[in-house]
């Protein structure tokens, strides 16, 4: 483990963005995000959690899958840079492992390209994640239901934890072993350092509420099908979709051509099942068309489907939907109110 | 490494309208690049993204067998954007297809046993590809029995191969329309109650159903009643669909993408889906 002294800062991050794309949090609350810096003045170091989390930078709102003039097609998949990104939180770098079980890998088709998204990849598969333990996690925070802890070392490719003076970082995949080896002129933790990390980690568990068990509420969830709650939850919601959209593991998407047959674009843009012509068919068939059935699809992909296909659920508590909506639906709360409901299957 | 967003070039080789209200049309498409013919590999029940520059794309049932070399057959109804201009395409244009996407009708696991296919409406797609893909194969299967209804005569895809089949001793196809018109000599009824009627044994047997979902939902329960046991009731799904790779989530019922893990599911696998009839 090494140490960035705070003083030193600044020169760390100018030396890290001469050699990568640098994101970084940047700007407060509802205009917090990941962005470009290229120094450490432009970063917000006590940031709890950004209001946009780093999949706007890895599957962008909107992006163009390329270009056409007549017959011919030009695409480009990979930054001009590998990007490094500093100051993710646990749930969020989790949340780009569970996207690229989606989008950069394929459990039905895994040795065949042709199933692996290209853009993704390109962005993704040389990415140097930074995962910055945290020292004090909000009162929406819930990463401890679905396996995830403030100081949790599960995603990312470094691990950091900021004490009062400095960024103690350690490498937590082979891409950081390499970059730590990269550096020079770093000391080493001390004793005394990773004493005070132990106090900041037991410090940080002690904000969270009690953990729900996510593995009780999936085995729970079909027996809900009919449940009425449905239809209460469904009753507030206003199809709005933000919770989605700010969610930084839906990944569900629309694809669009802008421009004329001779020349164009095909881009892509983020959709979501919570709009009702999401699933509607050329037929006018829709086998989603009520609004509980739609609410009840995204909370059953969370906490139900995703698990059956991976094994987790697609959940990484970062408890940004609970802030962003706008009739305060509180997935939790739903959640806690599922797993009470004495409905038959 | 070839980014999968892309569309194969392919050129629209042949036109044949299928009905006289125009609204169903067969295309032929070949390949403009030969490494491109060589590397689609596809089997019947699979189904392509096509491709139009500037307007989008659309999912199709492939009609050709891989046993047909060279070219990939589609039947398109028009009934959106996409298809219209499609239905504008004349021979000789360019056109874009991904693919081959989605899984497969299991003609390996009925391989010795018989085949009962039923379709209605145009979904008859891609049981025309599986239909020719068991005859250039013929003596790796038992007896193929196919049920196949429109609403009225016009409405049947493939008029002339219907008649072709219609001769075959080695096969037997039972032609259905909802209302009796003069000078037809088939079938009259829904395909339910044709099935109902004609009772094909379950026995060493398989059962493929497609076609709209109303007729899909009246026809399992005479199957089931033929003793056909769910593993072997095989069905396809249709769902609104945009990537076709498992990863836009458009398709997606209950634990399923029906671009990835189907379209082609059996009724054992389906009746474990909530909501998927
Ligand atoms: S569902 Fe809500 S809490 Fe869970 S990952 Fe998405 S935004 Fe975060
Ligand atoms: S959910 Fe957990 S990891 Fe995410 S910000 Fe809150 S405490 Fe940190
Ligand atoms: S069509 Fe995109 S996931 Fe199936």
């Amino acid at each position: 483990m090494i140490k960035i002294e705070k003083s030193n800062f600044g020169t760390f991050i100018q030396n890290l963005s001469a050699d990568y794309s640098l994101f970084a949090p940047v700007g407060e609350g509802q205009q917090s995000a990941f962005r470009e810096v290229k120094n450490a003045e432009q970063i917000n170091t006590h940031i709890q959690i950004t209001q946009n989390s780093p999949k706007t930078v890895f599957l962008p709102q909107t992006e163009v899958l390329f270009e056409f003039s007549g017959d011919d097609i030009q695409s480009e998949e990979k930054p001009a840079k590998p990007m490094f990104f500093w100051g993710v939180r646990s749930c969020d770098a989790k949340s780009l492992n569970l996207l690229d079980k989606v989008m950069g890998q394929s459990k039905q088709r895994p040795d065949d390209p042709a199933f692996q998204d290209p853009y993704w990849k390109a962005r993704f598969d040389d990415a140097i994640i930074l995962t910055l333990a945290c020292n004090e996690p909000a009162s929406t925070c819930f990463c401890n239901w679905t396996g995830g802890s403030p100081f949790s070392k599960d995603a990312g490719d470094l691990w950091a934890v900021e004490t009062e003076t400095a960024y103690l970082v350690e490498p937590l995949s082979e891409k950081g072993e390499a970059f730590v080896k990269g550096l020079s002129g770093y000391d080493t933790a001390s004793e005394k350092d990773k004493q005070s990390i132990a106090k900041l980690k037991k410090q940080a568990e002690s904000y969270l509420q009690p953990a729900v068990d996510a593995e009780t509420l999936k085995e729970k969830l079909p027996q809900t099908w009919e449940d009425p709650l449905w239809d209460e939850v469904s009753a507030k919601c206003v199809n709005c979709s933000a919770c989605a959209f700010i969610c930084p593991t839906c990944y569900c998407f629309d694809i669009q051509d802008e421009g004329k047959k001779d020349k164009g674009k095909r881009i892509r843009t983020w959709d979501c099942c919570m709009f009702p012509i999401f699933t509607k068919e050329a037929s006018g068939h829709n086998p989603r068309s009520l609004a509980r059935e739609r609410v009840r699809q995204r909370v059953m992909h969370k906490f139900r489907y995703f698990w059956e296909i991976y094994g987790e659920s697609l959940c990484t508590g970062c408890g940004r939907c609970v802030r962003v909506c706008p009739v305060n639906l509180d997935i939790r709360e739903v959640a806690k109110q599922l797993l009470e409901a004495d409905s038959a299957a | 490494m070839k980014n999968t967003y892309i569309p194969i070039p392919m050129k629209v080789d042949k036109i044949v309208t299928e009905d006289p209200e125009k609204t169903l049309r067969t295309y032929d498409l070949n390949f403009v690049n030969k490494s491109d013919l060589e590397k689609f590999q596809y089997l019947p029940g699979q189904f392509c993204e096509m491709s139009l520059l500037g307007m989008g794309e659309s999912p199709f049932g492939i009609a050709s067998s891989p046993t047909e070399e060279g070219f990939l057959r589609f039947t398109i109804n028009r009934t959106g954007l996409v298809t219209n201009e499609i239905h504008n395409l004349r021979e000789g244009d360019a056109v874009g297809i991904r693919g081959p996407l989605g899984n497969w009708y299991p003609v390996e696991d009925f391989k010795g046993e018989n085949v009962v296919i039923v379709g209605g409406g145009f979904a008859f797609t891609t049981l025309r590809s599986l239909l020719v893909y068991l005859l250039a194969h013929r003596d790796d299967y038992g007896e193929i029995t196919m049920i196949y209804g429109a609403r009225n005569p016009d409405l049947f895809i493939y008029k002339n191969e219907l008649e072709a089949w219609l001769k075959r001793t080695d096969m037997k196809l039972h032609l259905t329309i909802d209302n009796a018109v003069d000078g037809w000599q088939h079938h009259v009824g829904f395909v339910p109650a044709v099935t109902e009627e004609l009772a094909p044994s379950a026995e060493k047997a398989w059962v493929v159903v497609c076609g709209p979902p109303i007729m899909i939902k009246y026809t399992l329960p005479v199957i089931e009643k033929l003793k056909f046991p769910d593993e072997r009731i095989i069905t396809s799904l249709e769902r609104r669909m945009k990537c076709g790779i498992g990863k836009c989530g458009r398709c997606n019922i209950g634990s399923q993408y029906v671009c990835i893990d189907g379209p082609v599911f059996s009724l054992a696998q389906l009746k474990t889906i909530p909501d998927a009839l």
